[in-house]
């Protein structure tokens, strides 16, 4: 049995679309706080390091965004597919972007 | 012959890069073929890919933090400037995606991929962008390791460590 239209489970299709969310709440931290020395300087008086930090921050909202968004089935409407190509093009345009970031800036 | 703390950590770091992003192939080459048989191999595998992308990014953080900043000065006074300034930027932050990927695969990989097509195509999905950023994060490591080399060749004052 291979059902071609059937749903994610409630807590898969929460922590995708959290994934999806995370990956790019990354990103734009990344190119803020580089251009934002401020941020910057605060991260790194948070946990040793602004990087860490950051790990830090990226798994809390990861981990704090999936279980409101599994418990609250959200996720749950969105067709398969959508999410599936909503965490690709996130992906995509995460790792482009950083790439661009550090290439112009 | 001289093998420091510095060089253990920095090999344990890209060595269980290597092992995730494998752990991840392993992933979507049974989640390919997933039946009722496998199902339990995939998860074991999704959190082998888990594991090991924690343990990169302890090893790695704690190198980045307590080592890099003697490799990161060389790197910049030598030839090769942007493998700090593009490679090593870009890939510190980029390592990020296949961290919160291999978190998201054991929870994708605990549905029943055999029954459930979405499902598997999900962790197909997952499982191979984390095999292409992992590769694109090793990539980026050998340039910043080259970046170190050409400096030293290059007899960067100061570059003893």
């Amino acid at each position: 049995m291979n059902i071609e239209n059937a749903k994610l489970g409630h807590a898969s299709a929460g922590f995708a679309m959290a994934g999806a969310i995370t990956i790019l709440f990354s990103t734009v931290l990344a190119c803020v706080k580089d251009a934002y020395k401020p941020l910057n300087s605060f991260m790194n008086s948070v946990a040793w390091h602004n990087w860490i930090t950051h790990g830090f921050v990226d798994v809390i909202v990861f981990g704090g965004l999936g279980m409101i968004l599994s418990r609250s089935q959200w996720a749950d409407r969105i067709a398969p597919r959508r999410l599936i190509s909503f965490l690709v093009a996130a992906v995509i345009v995460a790792g482009v972007g950083l790439f661009v970031w550090y290439a112009a800036y | 012959m001289n093998i420091t703390s510095s060089d253990v950590i920095l090999l344990a770091h890209s060595t269980f890069g290597v092992f995730g992003t494998l752990a991840a192939v392993w992933v979507f080459v049974e989640a390919l073929n997933a039946r009722t048989e496998n199902a339990g191999r995939i998860r074991v595998a999704a959190w082998i890919a888990a594991l090991c992308m924690i343990a990169t990014w302890i090893f790695g953080g704690y190198w980045y933090v307590h080592f890099y900043p003697a490799d990161r000065a060389m790197i910049l006074k030598g030839p090769w400037p942007f493998a700090h300034t593009l490679f090593m930027e870009t890939k510190e932050h980029l390592f990020f995606i296949p961290l919160i990927l291999s978190f998201y695969l054991p929870i994708a990989a605990a549905d029943k991929l055999y029954e459930n097509a979405n499902a598997r195509k999900m962790v197909l999905c997952v499982a191979m962008l984390i095999v292409l950023s992992g590769l694109a994060i090793e990539g980026a490591g050998a340039v910043i390791n080259h970046g170190v080399k050409v400096a030293l060749l290059h007899g960067i004052p100061g570059s003893g460590r």
